[in-house]
């Protein structure tokens, strides 16, 4: 009765909060306080996918829907982001019947790092997805092996784990478990034999703290490695990006299946990889997840194209407390060939949370943008003074550098500028709409 | 005019930005006409501290910490001798618990620290990472930073900041934190800490120049931003205060 009760209620509070546009998680919390076992209570599907790491869940998580949709699957997925055990807990209830039987074939879900212990002790996904784990919004998460021994507890011997073979952190899980399937990138154009970046946390083992070997980096710690000391090693892949040509767009998944990008960023192989593994896991073809993801274009709206000034802007959602994003979007710039102005903003540094940590900047390799074809650099908001000291200590000429204190003061700035070269803006959500907000968007 | 810098343990010890702590340090040690030479020694190396006038080790996940500690009480005496001689020590975030006699870690074994001082700390299971305002002992401008600690470090009667006006002390909110005697500076921020805090570089290049017997010029060199970025992270922060 109680679970009956829990099911009402969430579904009412659902309707009232979509009715005023209210947050996901409060008809979850209420839930739960009716019945705190509820979600052991509810008849989930066969299929539950979670996915959790660092980066890329949500991009991942969206092409996964889309992949298993094609494949005529009926699939329920926290689309709004609510990863703690409240969202989940509304999404569960509010896609099952008031007998307690959710309707739909597979349950996916994106899986805060830090909770997904709470969200699984009533039930365990089948497929556990774990993309990366990198230095990310450390004022929350304190550090990737902290994130790390949070996770561990989330996952159910029964579960297939779906590990990132790249990354030596996240391949930790697989010891003692049995059940491992692992994805990941051969060596390709981008592999490089020597580490780029500000900092390397690949350089020791995570189990044995001992000097890791590299046969090649992909990016930050992300490649080929061992340990000398303990063995810990990269394993062999069970679905992998077996060709890779970025500046084309082109990869070749498994050695067959040919895919063209519509973002050309190491982010979008890794997502896509991911999502073909665990879809072809959850038993969909090859030709149907192709069809799905050649040409995916995320509807997440991390990359907007816009119009300011003489300037066609391009803005690439990064996160800010997160160097291996900003890493990645400056690398994207790196890879341009078009003269381009790049514009950053570091205003709020999280819109979740206060903070006024600024130790992140200094992991971010701003030195990608020391290339050609990255005419000036326009450094603005609040903390613009952090953003300038660290610039002070790349390569990069300081002429190339100008600094405004608010975002509105750059965004007219460049609107003024006679050039018409490309212009990339880096920033996080926190910050995004401050300037999207003056310029004049463009439908993708 | 030449100076060593010995940086312990840059790839175990990085947990976020240190490295930038040597940066700035040096930068301005070059901006006063210093030759500076920087040395780093990881796990592998033997550690030779015979020629350092300041040594510097940054925070580490805890993993990382014991692995650097399983020498320490090897090379104890030798870190002893050089703050003796003078040379000028920073140890920050973890690495600040490794001065001390021993770090307990959360399943509760035992690892010897440097023991350049009479404190001891327990690791716990909760960790409570957050921004930090910290009212020093040996300059007037409030200390900003970051703080990403999950222990208690107990027996310090000599404190870098008597009391803090935001974060988690060496046991207490709000309590004192870090520690300091003679030229040994340690404290839990955590991150490029001289970087946010010039009153703090500044405290450390006037130790370092009369360290080395130089004459201190009447002005302290100031790089572009540093201050302005001081000011409004410290603005940001008191208005959280309130």
């Amino acid at each position: 009765m109680r679970v009956f009760f829990a099911i009402l209620v969430c579904k009412l509070l659902r309707f009232i909060g979509k009715l005023v546009g209210k947050g996901s998680s409060l008809p979850g919390k209420y839930a739960l306080k009716i019945c705190p076992d509820v979600l052991g209570r509810v008849k989930l599907p066969p299929c539950i996918i979670a996915v959790t790491g660092s980066n890329g869940k949500t991009s991942t998580v969206e092409m996964i829907a889309a992949i298993l949709r094609a494949g005529g699957k009926t699939v329920v997925y926290n689309e709004e982001g609510s990863n703690q055990i409240e969202g989940v807990t509304t999404l569960i209830l509010g896609s099952s019947t008031l007998g307690g039987k959710m309707r739909a074939d597979v349950l996916l879900l994106e899986s805060d790092e830090r909770y997904a212990r709470r969200s699984f002790q009533w039930f365990h996904p089948t497929h556990f997805v774990i993309t990366n784990l990198y230095r990310d919004q450390l004022t929350r998460n304190g550090h990737p092996e902290w994130v790390y021994n949070a996770i561990l507890p989330a996952i159910h011997p029964e579960t297939t784990l779906v590990l990132n073979a790249d990354d030596p952190l996240v391949s930790c899980f697989a010891e003692n478990h049995e059940k491992v399937k692992w994805f990941g990138l051969d060596r390709c154009s981008i592999s490089s034999a020597e580490h780029r970046g500000v900092y390397h946390d690949g350089a020791r083992c995570p189990v044995c703290c001992g000097r890791m070997e590299y046969d090649w980096y992909h990016y930050e710690h992300i490649g080929q490695y061992h340990c000398a000391d303990c063995g810990h090693h990269r394993h062999e892949t069970d679905f992998a990006v077996t060709a890779l040509d970025l500046e084309a767009g082109k990869l070749t998944l498994d050695g067959e299946t040919e895919i063209s990008l519509a973002f050309k960023s190491i982010y979008n192989v890794y997502n896509i990889l991911a999502a073909w593994s665990v879809c072809a896991l959850a038993g969909v073809d090859r030709g149907t997840m192709a069809s799905v993801i050649n040409n995916y274009i995320l509807k997440n709206g991390r990359m907007v194209q816009f119009t300011l000034g003489h300037h066609h802007g391009t803005l690439l959602t990064s996160k800010h407390e997160n160097s291996v994003a900003y890493d990645t979007n400056l690398g994207y710039i790196r890879n341009t060939k078009e003269p381009c102005e790049v514009l950053m903003i570091v205003d709020a540094i999280s819109r979740k949370y206060f903070t006024g940590e600024t130790s992140w900047l200094w992991d971010i390799d701003f030195d990608l943008l020391d290339c050609e074809q990255v005419k000036k650099i326009v450094l603005c908001g609040k903390y613009v003074n952090d953003l300038a000291m660290r610039f002070d200590y790349t390569r990069i000429p300081a002429e190339r550098i100008a600094c405004y204190d608010t975002v509105p003061q750059a965004a007219q700035a460049l609107a003024e500028e006679a050039g018409d070269e490309a212009l990339y803006v880096v920033t996080c959500f926190s910050d995004r709409d401050k300037l999207l907000d003056l310029v004049e968007k463009e439908a993708v | 005019m030449e100076l060593t810098m010995v940086h312990l343990y840059p790839d175990s010890m990085s947990l976020y930005g240190e490295y930038a702590n040597v940066l700035v340090l040096r930068r301005h040690l070059e901006a006063m006409g210093v030759e500076v030479t920087v040395r780093n020694f990881t796990c592998e190396d033997t550690l030779d501290f015979s020629d350092a006038d300041f040594i510097y080790m940054g925070a580490g996940t805890e993993k990382r910490q014991k692995s650097v500690l399983i020498a320490a009480p090897y090379y104890a005496p030798a870190l002893k001798a050089a703050a003796e001689r003078g040379a000028v020590l920073l140890f920050t975030g973890n690495a600040m618990e490794t001065l001390g006699t021993s770090v307990t870690d959360a399943e509760g074994k035992v690892w010897p620290g440097f023991a350049l001082a009479d404190f001891t700390t327990v690791e716990t299971e909760k960790r409570d990472p957050g921004d930090v305002v910290a009212t020093p002992a040996l300059w007037d401008a409030p200390a900003v930073g970051f703080m990403n600690k999950c222990s208690v470090t107990r027996g310090i009667t000599t404190p870098l900041f008597p009391s803090l006006l935001l974060g988690f002390g060496n046991e207490a909110e709000h309590g004192a934190e870090g520690y300091v005697s003679g030229n040994v500076f340690a404290t839990h921020l955590t991150g490029p800490a001289l970087v946010k805090n010039p009153d703090f570089l500044d405290l450390l290049l006037r130790r370092l120049f009369a360290r080395k017997g130089w004459e201190l010029p009447e002005v302290l060199p100031v790089l572009p931003h540093e201050r302005e970025a001081y000011d409004v992270t410290l603005r940001e922060l008191r208005a959280r205060i309130k």
